[in-house]
């Protein structure tokens, strides 16, 4: 049996731990780094590791089949500076995202507004406009897959219903190149709208009632308070979920693959899918690799520049 | 602190407590409580996609395994996924050099070789059974400059023509030729309104129709050496015939499509030919039987220098390096073809042999089908090894050609010319490039 330890001033050592443990516990330096270190982990295993090794990738004769990785410096980038299809991709990357961002942000802000107001079934609305966001994207965009079908499109039938669209007219959502990086922007334009709408309801509803009522008081119309007041004061906020949704679009592929997979002849190819298809599909994880990081170096830096215009922006 | 506790509160040294000690049961738990039940019997793990027939997915995890884990004292595990979820799969498998025993692929794997084991024990055995396997399967799996089989190919998927007889009958034509579908495609659209589906899209079917043009035509990626050959007379021949094809009979769906599109449309009877598996006709036994009677199957066309086609599917079953039932899963693919009769039963002639002497009665088979109308609707297969060949014809399937096909550089280029976004010149000097760029890669 083991025998408990008395200290000189009588104190055991079990005593001893457990006050230790104690004053751990309720030391807030200490507990917090505890709670936060499990995020910091997840993040750094999930996130930073990955980064690492999709920079090494990029850098690396890498394929799927291949454990072994030799070094071979810039030429993946080199490689696919060469491609017809990764220049397109390019191309389409940027007007993929500053086509939805555009849309987000303006439909965003009048959508925060309108759900700001005071109406009966406010709450249903809130929650109908939510919905897109919690859903699993995959179901959303594959609903809309069929709302774009070839042959059974309900927008057609629809436009055909009400005699807007000419008999024999039927236009292929996914099949011709406009239409088609239209129809993915507008899914994409869905999926992320709830989320800035949110973000800027939330912006709106934190600026203080007396602001608004001087306003008033001083006889700023809606423009005036919309344009003056209320857009300067969420600014930093509407900078974040710009930032955000930038991103998110950069990266993501979803949408695309589900609708399109980057055609018609890869007129909506973007980078996220190409690397895809390249990497795993194609196996060449090196090249992959060097596609999905090509625009890190611009989202850095436009994250850097976002984020300080949005601490500029800040109130005190 | 103790009145907190009696009434109930929490405190921050609770909650860490609680869930040091959840996290601690969440991760050993499982471990002490499943580590005996494993060590008791070794398991054989199968990963496949989901089949398109049901009833072979149930004959094969309920009937096969069970009785050949029976007969030499394993479990199998099998484990299905969508053909889309494959390759990631694949990938992830690889990575965490931990999976499967036996791993299949709806094309061939070359890019794994050096994941995977030399097959070439399984193929040796299995000639020495069956005979000699079908070049398309052999080139599909073997790697000349290795001398090593990086998987081993069970079945293939042949690829014909699905027409609409009725349509076809009345303008008195039939889709023998590519040329007799674009001159009977253009009489039945202009008389019917309805359109010829040949994909132009980034999908599978669109790859291998293509190449069955480019190929009838006698174009090709690569000649048997692995040289990229893709800018040829032949090539541009093709190419301003797919131009054609499209302008004369098809409509802009051709480019929304994915794979399952060219069965919906001639399904829903607004196609009159479609380049398909059998699952077009199966699936109108099942779902539309008047519409089963309409639809006919047509060797694929052929072009001004050969009648040829790709497997639409190529089954490739590989056991990795890292696999922890190696020898097993060396037995069960041996076993398994000695079985492949009532592989090929089960599968309703989806699945052809790549070793033929397997089904020995397949042309009777086929010839007498009670779920098909007439009974030898799919009589027609029976010579499907003649023109039916692997991808990266007249060359292997090896791991530049698999990133082509990936990456969907043949669709591209048709779709292009088609919608005369691009000269047939210029599409196939475009291709020519991007073949050459992602050919010196692999060489590198």
């Amino acid at each position: 049996m083991e025998m408990e330890t008395v200290g000189r001033d009588g104190v055991t050592a079990r005593a001893l731990r457990k006050g230790t443990a104690r004053s751990l516990g309720d030391n807030d330096r200490w507990l917090g780094s505890l709670m936060i270190a499990p995020a910091i982990a997840y993040i750094a295993a999930l996130v930073g590791l990955p980064f690492v090794l999709a920079l090494y990738y990029s850098m690396s004769s890498a394929t799927v089949g291949e454990q072994t990785l030799g070094f071979v410096g810039l030429s993946n980038f080199a490689s696919i500076l060469q491609s017809s299809i990764f220049r397109g991709a390019l191309r389409n990357t940027f007007i993929f995202t500053i086509g939805s961002q555009v849309a987000v942000v303006v439909l965003a802000n009048i959508l925060a507004r309108a759900l700001r107001a005071d109406f009966r079934g406010k709450w249903l609305v809130r929650f109908l406009i939510l919905l897109p966001w919690v859903a699993p994207i995959s179901l959303g965009t594959i609903g809309w897959k069929w709302i774009f079908d070839s042959i059974y499109s309900v927008i057609n039938w629809t436009l055909q219903a009400v005699g807007l669209l000419e008999p024999g007219s039927w236009p292929m959502w996914l099949g011709e190149p406009k239409l088609a990086m239209i129809s993915v922007i507008l899914v994409h334009v869905w999926r992320m709208l709830p989320f800035a709408t949110v973000v800027i309801l939330a912006g709106l509803t934190s600026i203080p009632q007396e602001i608004l009522d001087a306003a008033a008081v001083d006889g700023a119309g809606v423009l005036r308070r919309t344009f003056r007041i209320e857009m300067p004061l969420t600014l930093p906020i509407m900078i974040v979920a710009l930032l955000f949704g930038v991103v998110f679009t950069f990266t993501d592929m979803t949408v695309i693959y589900v609708l399109t997979r980057g055609g018609p002849y890869d007129t909506t190819q973007v980078l996220a899918s190409l690397a895809f298809f390249t990497g795993i599909l194609g196996g060449d994880l090196a090249e992959g690799a060097a596609i999905s990081l090509f625009l890190f170096p611009v989202l850095l830096a436009a994250a850097i520049a976002l984020l300080k215009i949005a601490r500029r922006a800040e109130v005190v | 602190m103790t009145d907190r506790k009696t009434r109930g509160l929490v405190t921050r040294r609770d909650v860490v407590k609680a869930a040091g000690a959840g996290a601690l049961a969440a991760g050993v738990g499982p471990a002490i409580f499943t580590s005996k039940a494993r060590a008791q019997q070794k398991t054989l793990k199968i990963l496949q996609w989901s089949h398109f027939v049901p009833g072979y997915d149930k004959w094969f995890d309920e009937v096969y395994t069970k009785q050949w884990g029976e007969k030499n004292g394993m479990q199998v595990q099998v484990d299905h996924i969508s053909v889309t979820e494959v390759p990631a799969r694949a990938a992830a498998e690889v990575a965490a050099q931990k999976g499967h025993d036996l791993f299949m692929f709806l094309d061939p794997p070359a890019h794994y070789e050096s994941q995977t084991i030399d097959h070439t024990e399984i193929v040796q055995e299995v000639e020495k059974k069956h005979g000699k396997m079908l070049e398309l399967a052999h080139k599909s799996t073997y790697n000349p400059k290795t001398k090593r089989y990086f998987g081993f190919s069970d079945s293939y998927v042949p690829d014909p023509g699905n027409y609409r007889k009725d349509l076809w009958d009345d303008v008195g034509v039939f889709p023998d030729s590519w040329e007799d579908v674009r001159v009977g495609g253009r009489k039945i659209k202009e008389k019917h309104g309805i359109p010829v589906g040949i994909g132009l899209s980034q999908e599978l079917d669109t790859n291998m129709a293509m190449r069955a043009i480019l190929w009838s035509f006698g174009g090709s990626e690569q000649d048997e050496h692995g040289n990229v050959t893709i800018n040829s007379k032949q090539t541009i021949e093709a190419l301003k015939f797919v131009r054609a094809l499209y302008k004369e009979t098809m409509t802009p769906e051709v480019f929304t499509w994915d794979p399952s599109s060219n069965n919906r449309m001639i399904l829903a009877g607004k196609g009159s030919f479609v380049m398909n598996a059998i699952s077009v006709t199966r699936t109108a036994e099942k779902q539309n039987p008047e519409m089963s009677e309409k639809i006919q199957i047509a060797r694929a066309p052929k072009g001004p220098v050969r009648r040829i086609a790709a497997e639409h599917v190529m089954d490739v079953y590989v056991i990795w390096k890292f696999a922890e039932n190696k020898e097993a899963a060396k037995k069960f693919l041996i076993d398994y073809i000695d079985n492949f009769r009532e592989a090929f039963l089960a599968s309703e002639f989806y699945n052809f042999p790549c070793f033929p002497k397997t089904v020995p009665d397949l042309v009777k088979l086929i010839s007498n089908d009670p779920k098909a109308k007439p009974p030898d609707k799919y009589k027609v297969l029976a010579d499907v090894t003649e023109w039916a060949t692997n991808v990266g014809y007249p060359g292997y399937a090896t791991a530049p050609i698999g990133e082509a096909f990936n990456t969907f550089v043949i669709p591209t280029m048709f779709a292009k010319v088609a919608l005369e976004q691009m000269t047939p010149e210029e599409g196939a000097k475009t291709a020519e490039r991007e073949l050459k760029r992602i050919f010196a890669k692999w060489k590198s």
